[in-house]
């Protein structure tokens, strides 16, 4: 079998194409478990989008306009929430080159959210019980998390996994966009697109060497792995 | 059932193919059983940890999405998009993407059952699905005359068979209403095309390539028609043509989300929406060199200026921008013909598409492939009437919730008691099945067989197929199957048909020659390949181009819209994720952020902020909104895009019943809209007038947009 490659995952987001529908949110929710807290664990600021959909109103009425610019942990190569863990729950994979949440290790001290300069992290403040029969419909790739957890946006790597053994099944490498995280799958408007970087010809590296392109916050220096693209005319970026 | 086979056998059957045609087909609709069981007994096909890929047809909006529903061990876990179906090419929207939520949701209809409707001496009690057979048997030897058959826009095989149905008793045909078509102006739409063009199609607007685009009303990325195909050709319109990236300028009163994501909003006057057109398309003619047409006259520009508010420079600039662009697209829906004179503004942004001559063009007008059902209210105001003078003896409802869906004000629940027979199909108690007096739960659309054939966002003739992904849960039954089953026990040889399967294989038959990109020799194998690859449609796009022979005189009188009365305010309703109403069950569409004001759970007021601080009022103050049709409560929301003489409310909250994450949130504004219709016979309320009253309570709303909670906030 041919020696693999380690990919070294991105994620662009359009701004231009993005309308701000959200399907990216409750496609992720649904892929990986994230519990509904209800209004007012929602009212509290406890809601659990590991993606959200930042908007924001641009100008006065008549020319206001919200911009839209969804955000979920940006993968930093770099990244603030890992060296605070004191117990290694908020880790780097070295096979996916990602930042990782090891629910069974997190204690809840919360500094990894503290230090996330993106407020990409989610505590888990209670146990949300789904009544029977709707357990059914949870993914058996992706742990259910308790409460006391901080849990945030994984690429989904339970598809990246999934991907890599298929093609190591199958003797032969990942296809440019074989794998797509569910928010990727679901957006509407193909504002998302997720690939390997290392790659100079995926599309989600052509996309990444756009002149739209910036990186949220960059002057920290967390070098995200999402690359957004500003949108173009009055809206979005 | 002794001819239940595995679905291992059914495939090895199949596979055997042309050479067994004649043994074959005389075997019967062996794929009915098929059985999909939960883990506990778990179908040998089904390997542990191995998941197991469906193709169906979404059901949670008329639009018919092909999704693929990925199970593990006989449980549906994810809905993903099927990636060749013509509509969504493997996209899906918030509403699709929750569908399992209805499929597992607790508050399910379990089993047939009948309530004791008016009367508390007969209590409710649950029955055998032959005793509802026989009820509905009985019910069909009723006078035919006095049958009706009220359906909602999915699925169509369900339509297609009760049309069948009444026609072979004598009874009127069943008529089909859904709160999302008619606050998009659907039967407006199909009628102007029928006026115009001549047949009673949907129009299919190529977005994609379209490089100046008008919208008045439409909001196609979130609610209109076929919102993923739309928000794909958006994306694309953006981003995908390499000559230039295409404009759009929406025409609103209320910013829609489709409006937020223009290069311009221009807030006209609600009801004003045909005065622009008009005005607009004289110009656009003129530029163009082009005679201006009579029916474009109705209107001078100056009258349009002074009754939209919109200033004549910026109209004539608007004008060149279109008369000169190389790809012009005008759309209309929603608040532009959700109103008196939504029918001329219809086919005025018809005849605007046919003066820049785009039909049948890159970037221009297409019709849809099959044609349209309209969903006038104009005709259930004709059945309450009925109703109400006791001229129906039985009525059947599926798929539609007219307490909560149709205004109040048409007085649907008064009627309603006076039906000595309801017979309910839904599969959630909702406000019409807590008033119905037998439930005979259909299946959820996951464990359905169906198709969907009425397809808006499909740029080639196309059929979409449903098929269950799970064994049913519960003691439900397919709708198509009690029918059957009640027809055959009638007594009278009403119709051709076995069972639900049988009855869609006959109706896809004629498809096996009809040039699509699979066929097979015979029903069964095709019946494979349609369930496999989630339906059929033909190998390259092309739709109808619609002609326009001669444009009318007129289209219509023109009403100038009334403004409102001192300290009164246009009021407005809009669908935004959770389209109907019937999505308000599911807590992910529950708990999903609105996609302008970020609010969850509930309802709210948009207001100006202006008109907010003259009256006093801050975010969260609870206001009651008064139209002579009644009253309803919801928190304010400071919403800066809307115009300062409009209020809005959002469809969708406000239930009574349909379950415990829907009920008693949020408020229905069908309770205060009127009960007119259009001349397309079009649910008509833009245009209505409210008053505003504070309360003195508070009531914050959960918004996302506050990162740390609201609730420190006060
Ligand atoms: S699904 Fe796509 S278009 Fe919708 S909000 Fe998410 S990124 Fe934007
Ligand atoms: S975005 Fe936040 S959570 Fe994600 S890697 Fe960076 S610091 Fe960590
Ligand atoms: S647009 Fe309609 S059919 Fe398509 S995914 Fe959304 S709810 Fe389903």
């Amino acid at each position: 079998m041919a020696e693999e490659r380690p990919a070294k995952w991105g994620l662009v987001v359009d701004l231009d194409r993005c309308t701000g529908c959200n399907a990216c949110i409750v496609a992720c929710a649904l892929e990986n478990n994230v519990p509904f807290v209800g209004e007012d664990e929602v009212a509290y600021g406890r809601a659990l989008y590991w993606i959200r959909t930042q908007r924001y109103w641009e100008g006065e009425y008549p020319e206001v306009t919200p911009t839209f610019q969804p955000v979920m942990c940006q993968q930093c190569g770099n990244a603030p929430c890992e060296p605070v863990c004191p117990v290694y729950a908020s880790v780097h994979s070295e096979e996916e080159q990602i930042n990782l949440a090891v629910y069974n290790r997190c204690v809840g001290t919360r500094y990894c959210a503290n230090n996330c300069p993106y407020f990409a992290r989610v505590f888990n403040w209670f146990d949300y019980e789904l009544p029977e029969p709707m357990r059914s419909y949870l993914n058996p790739d992706v742990t259910v998390r308790r409460r006391g957890v901080m849990e945030k946006c994984t690429f989904c790597v339970q598809r990246i996994v999934r991907g890599r053994q298929k093609a190591r099944a199958e003797g032969r490498e990942l296809r440019d966009g074989e794998v797509q995280p569910a928010c990727v799958q679901a957006c509407p408007a193909e504002a998302l697109v997720f690939g390997d970087l290392s790659d100079p010809e995926s599309r989600v590296s052509q996309l990444a060497r756009s002149q739209r392109r910036y990186h949220l916050l960059e002057a920290l220096g967390t070098l995200p792995r999402v690359t957004y693209l500003k949108g173009v005319g009055n809206h979005g970026g | 059932m002794s001819e239940k086979i595995s679905r291992r056998d059914f495939l090895k059957l199949t596979a055997m193919g042309a050479a067994t045609t004649a043994v074959m087909t005389g075997c019967g609709p062996m794929s009915r059983y098929v059985v999909r069981r939960p883990y506990t007994q778990m179908p040998e096909y089904n390997q542990t940890g191995e998941s197991t890929y469906y193709a169906s047809t979404c059901r949670e909006c008329p639009a018919g999405c092909g999704i693929i529903v990925r199970t593990r061990e006989g449980r549906a876990l994810t809905i993903e998009g099927n990636p060749n179906h013509p509509v969504n090419r493997g996209r899906l929207c918030a509403r699709g993407l929750t569908a399992q939520q209805g499929l597992y949701n607790p508050d399910r209809i379990r089993a047939p059952r009948f309530q004791g409707r008016s009367n508390p001496a007969t209590p409710g009690r649950d029955l055998t699905w032959d005793e509802a057979v026989q009820v509905v048997a009985t019910a069909l030897q009723k006078p035919p005359q006095r049958i009706a058959f009220l359906l909602g826009l999915a699925p169509d095989h369900l339509y297609d068979l009760v049309s069948e149905l009444t026609q072979a008793l004598g009874a009127p045909p069943p008529l089909r209403y859904n709160a999302l078509a008619a606050l998009e102006g659907r039967t407006t739409l199909i009628e102007a095309v029928r006026r115009l063009f001549g047949s009673p199609a949907l129009p299919y607007f190529d977005l994609a390539q379209a490089e100046v685009t008008l919208a008045f009303g439409a909001d196609f990325l979130q609610s209109w028609l076929s919102p993923v195909t739309y928000t794909r050709a958006y994306g694309a319109m953006r981003q995908g043509n390499p000559r230039r990236r295409g404009e759009l300028i929406v025409f609103e009163p209320r910013q829609s989300l489709t409006a937020g994501n223009a290069d311009r909003w221009v807030p006209i006057v609600p009801g004003s929406e045909a005065h622009v057109v008009l005005a607009l398309g004289q110009r656009v003619a003129e530029l163009r060199g082009l005679p201006v047409p009579e029916a474009f006259r109705a209107v001078r520009p100056e009258e349009a200026a002074q009754v939209s508010g919109l200033p004549l420079e910026q109209l004539e600039t608007l004008a060149q921008t279109f008369a000169t662009a190389t790809r012009p697209l005008a759309l209309v829906g929603g608040s532009a013909l959700t109103q008196p004179n939504g029918l001329v503004t219809a086919q005025a942004v018809l005849a605007l598409n046919a003066l820049v001559g785009n039909l049948g063009q890159p970037g221009g007008v297409f019709l849809s492939a099959a044609a349209a059902t309209p969903t006038p209210l104009a005709e259930v105001k004709a059945l309450v009437e009925r109703m109400q003078a006791g001229e129906v003896d039985v009525l059947f409802i599926h798929g539609v919730n007219p307490l909560f869906e149709v205004p109040a004000a048409l007085g649907f629940e008064a009627a309603l008691a006076r039906v000595p027979l309801v017979i309910n199909f839904a599969a959630f108690p909702d406000e019409t099945a807590l008033k119905s007096d037998y439930l005979f739960p259909d299946h959820s659309p996951l464990e359905s067989f169906g198709y969907q054939r009425s397809l808006a966002g499909s740029d080639r003739p196309a059929w979409s197929a449903l098929q269950p992904v799970v064994v049913p849960l519960y003691d439900t039954r397919a709708t198509v199957d009690v029918l059957l089953a009640a027809a055959q026990a009638s007594g009278q040889a009403l119709l051709p048909y076995r069972d639900e399967v049988d009855f869609i294989q006959q109706k896809i038959l004629p498809l096996i020659n009809a040039g699509g990109f699979y066929t097979a020799p015979e029903i069964l194998t095709f019946w494979s390949r349609w369930l496999q690859h989630g339906g059929w449609w033909t190998p390259a796009a092309g739709l109808p181009t619609p002609t326009l022979e001669r444009l009318p005189a007129s289209f219509g009188t023109l009403t100038p819209p009334t403004p409102p009365a001192e300290g009164a305010f246009y009021l407005l309703t809009y669908a935004n994720h959770l389209g109907d109403g019937s999505g308000a069950n599911r807590p992910w569409l529950q708990e999903l952020p609105d996609a302008m004001t970020t609010v969850t759970w509930n309802s709210w007021v948009e207001i100006h902020p202006r008109t907010a601080e003259e009256l006093g009022l801050k975010d969260d103050d609870v206001v009651r909104i008064t139209t002579p049709y009644g009253s309803v409560e919801a928190s304010v929301y400071r919403y800066p895009a809307i115009r300062p003489d409009t209020l809005a409310i959002p469809f969708g909250q406000g239930h009574t019943a349909l379950g415990r994450w829907a009920e008693g949130r949020g408020c229905n504004p069908a309770q205060v809209l009127p009960a007119g219709h259009n001349a397309a016979g079009d649910l008509a309320f833009i245009g209505t007038t409210a008053t505003l009253t504070p309360t003195g309570r508070r009531r914050p709303l959960a918004r996302v947009e506050s990162k740390e909670g609201v609730y420190g906030e006060h």
